[in-house]
């Protein structure tokens, strides 16, 4: 390169550093644009695992990820629910053209079991996103996790508790959701090869259409 | 004239080849066909196939049947059009059918050119004529006493032929002969009826002996169904639905309709879905014809990927993973979300086998929240409405009378909950969260 590094621009390239450990993830886009515009590669990390820590239940979490579920769904690709904590509500998903016929629901019977079944299914090229709730996880589970993503270049998503930011996670992406008056704040926690500390509005499509 | 480039497709054995062989001779009465309506029927699925290649495709049967497809002359010969034809070329071993490929910048020469043993592939008419002229006369698509005639001239190269002025061959030969030797050098222009392609798709497949077994259909299926692929990729479109008739000797027609829950044109994902059916599929009495039809078409942008040929793998270590989950975690487990045709949310999905696709009913109009309360939860009236009511009333046939107004109220945490009042006692319920 001949041109001359700035400051800023050398400022830029040891953060980028020090937040990526390994190589930077791709991409897939989230559905919308002021959250992927802060992410790295403009989407969800693919081959990774993004963790969300809501504030409760009902503001929107599940919404904010269900675009990027059906992007992955209709490219052919499975979605496995690993014992989610509530229904997943069939017409709803079908609404927002999540192919139903690619849901997959595992139901299990321990946290040990739920491990287990994220692992395997993320690890299976046919499955484009594996969602899971676990009640606790440990650093090495997570990581072990983030492997078998990079090696079937699925897309993992951890529901965790709110509480959990306080810990450190080797997650490539960690975002805090509180509720909004219009929608949703998301928090960036942590991103790897990205900027964390950042807090966007969200307008996910939640009772909007109901008069 | 500026010549287009033309693919011919010879098809030596159309009509044999279209008719299945997937039955055994011993365990099915063999029955004489109408080997021109089959080799009409097959070439029209042909030509909606080779639509995804081509614009302008073209066919004539008579003679030894011949498809012609207009590729364009503005890309340059191997580099831009060698991996269509090596596409093309495996998609007819594919389906089953012999054939021999030419390609040249006049359709004349392009199916003469399918019965040269090499060089069959010329891109500009100065390398044709040079082709040409090495060739023996007795290719030449001209009626036998013209051959004849050109023999007992002494005549036995095409070069001889094309050495001849043009007015003394139409003297000597007729006017058709002259007609002819100019389309086929490119000189003269040689329009070709288009094929058009079909609103609704029809395809009909007629058996030499009756099928008695569903499964036994798998075969001709998925020949139809990689015709039907063609079809619906050259009209860059997608189905929600598909019907498969069987034709009965001496009994009524019975068909199966299969439907998706999003549009597809796999052809390996519509034989998997067919492959479900079949197998449950009970024959009223054997099968003599399988027809293939479809009325309505989606629009394909809806489709983020088609995979070619990786779905069948997809599914492949799709279903080692389900054995895999359903050893350990248990059979019933596992499972898949289907839609229900009832207004009431609680009756509106069901758990079915995993992968399985249904029938789409028709999508309630206003939003619903991502999760659901099964079943819902009694709670005190909710303090915060943020809209409704909207009216859901249904179930007065089956007992499960429900008269509700559904609203979205907002809890202190700032979760939105789905509530409804039960009208006949006024109670308020949590049905769903919006999360």
């Amino acid at each position: 390169m001949s041109t001359p590094v700035t400051l800023e621009q050398l400022a830029r390239l040891c953060r980028d550093a020090e937040g990526s450990r390994g190589p930077r993830p791709a991409a897939a886009p989230s559905g919308f644009a002021e959250l992927d515009a802060r992410l790295p590669g403009g989407g969800w990390p693919v081959g990774a695992i993004a963790e969300l820590m809501s504030d409760a239940p009902g503001i929107g979490e599940l919404s904010l990820i269900v675009p990027v579920l059906s992007r992955l769904a209709r490219a052919g690709r499975h979605i496995a629910w690993i014992a989610p904590p509530y229904l997943p509500y069939a017409p709803a998903l079908a609404q927002r053209g999540l192919p139903l016929e690619r849901v997959l629901l595992i139901q299990t019977r321990s946290l040990q079991e739920s491990l287990w079944a994220m692992e395997q299914a993320l690890r299976c090229p046919a499955i484009g996103a594996v969602l899971g709730w676990p009640a606790y996880i440990a650093d090495r589970n997570v990581r072990r996790l983030q492997l078998a993503a990079a090696a079937g270049g699925s897309l993992g998503i951890l529901y965790r508790p709110p509480e959990a930011a306080r810990e450190s996670s080797p997650a490539a992406l960690r975002l805090r959701l509180h509720a909004a008056p219009d929608g949703l704040a998301v928090e960036i926690h942590k991103s790897r090869g990205g900027r964390a500390g950042l807090t966007l509005r969200v307008g996910v499509a939640t009772t909007a259409v109901v008069a | 004239m500026s010549a287009g480039l033309w693919l011919c497709i010879r098809l030596p054995r159309l009509a044999r080849e279209a008719l299945a062989t997937a039955t055994h001779p011993a365990t099915a009465a063999s029955r004489s066909v109408d080997q021109a309506a089959i080799e009409q029927a097959a070439m029209e699925r042909l030509a909606a196939w080779a639509y995804q290649w081509s614009s302008l495709v073209s066919y004539r049967l008579a003679d030894g049947p011949l498809l012609w497809l207009e590729l364009g002359a503005s890309r340059a010969l191997f580099g831009g059009h060698g991996e269509l034809l090596a596409k093309l070329t495996a998609g007819l071993t594919q389906l089953g059918y012999s054939h021999a490929c030419a390609l040249a910048p006049s359709p004349a020469a392009a199916a003469l050119l399918t019965q040269a043993g090499e060089q069959r592939c010329v891109s500009t008419l100065p390398q044709l004529r040079l082709r040409l002229e090495m060739l023996p006369l007795a290719l030449l698509a001209l009626p036998p006493e013209v051959l004849a005639a050109l023999h007992s001239a002494g005549l036995r190269r095409i070069g001889q032929l094309l050495a001849l002025p043009a007015a003394a061959i139409a003297r000597r030969f007729g006017p058709a002969a002259s007609l002819y030797l100019q389309r086929l050098c490119g000189t003269a222009s040689d329009p070709r009826p288009a094929w058009r392609m079909p609103a609704v798709y029809r395809a009909r497949f007629e058996f030499d002996a009756e099928v008695r077994a569903a499964t036994a259909l798998l075969f001709p299926l998925r020949r139809l169904l990689l015709e039907f692929q063609g079809y619906l990729r050259g009209r860059d479109c997608a189905v929600l639905r598909f019907t498969l008739q069987f034709e009965h000797y001496r009994h009524p027609d019975s068909a199966i309709t299969i439907g998706m829950s999003a549009p597809a044109r796999d052809a390996a994902q519509l034989l998997l879905l067919a492959r479900e059916r079949l197998q449950a599929l009970e024959l009223p009495a054997p099968v003599s014809a399988l027809r293939l039809q479809a009325l309505e078409f989606t629009a394909a942008s809806v489709l983020q990927g088609d995979f070619f040929g990786n779905d069948a793998q997809q599914l492949q270590q799709l279903q080692v993973l389900l054995d895999r989950l359903q050893a350990r975690l248990g059979d019933q487990q596992v499972r898949g979300l289907a839609l229900e045709a009832d207004h009431r949310p609680e009756r509106s999905w069901r758990f079915v086998t995993p992968q399985q696709s249904t029938a789409v009913p028709d999508m309630p109009a206003a939003v619903r929240p991502c999760t659901l309360l099964q079943p819902p939860r009694r709670i005190e009236p909710p303090a915060v409405l943020l809209s409704g009511p909207e009216r859901i009333e249904s179930g007065w046939w089956d007992s499960g009378d429900a008269t509700r107004d559904y609203y979205v109220a907002r809890a202190g945490d700032g979760a939105q909950l789905w509530v409804f009042q039960d009208l006949a006692r006024g109670e308020w319920y949590l049905q769903g969260l919006w999360t």
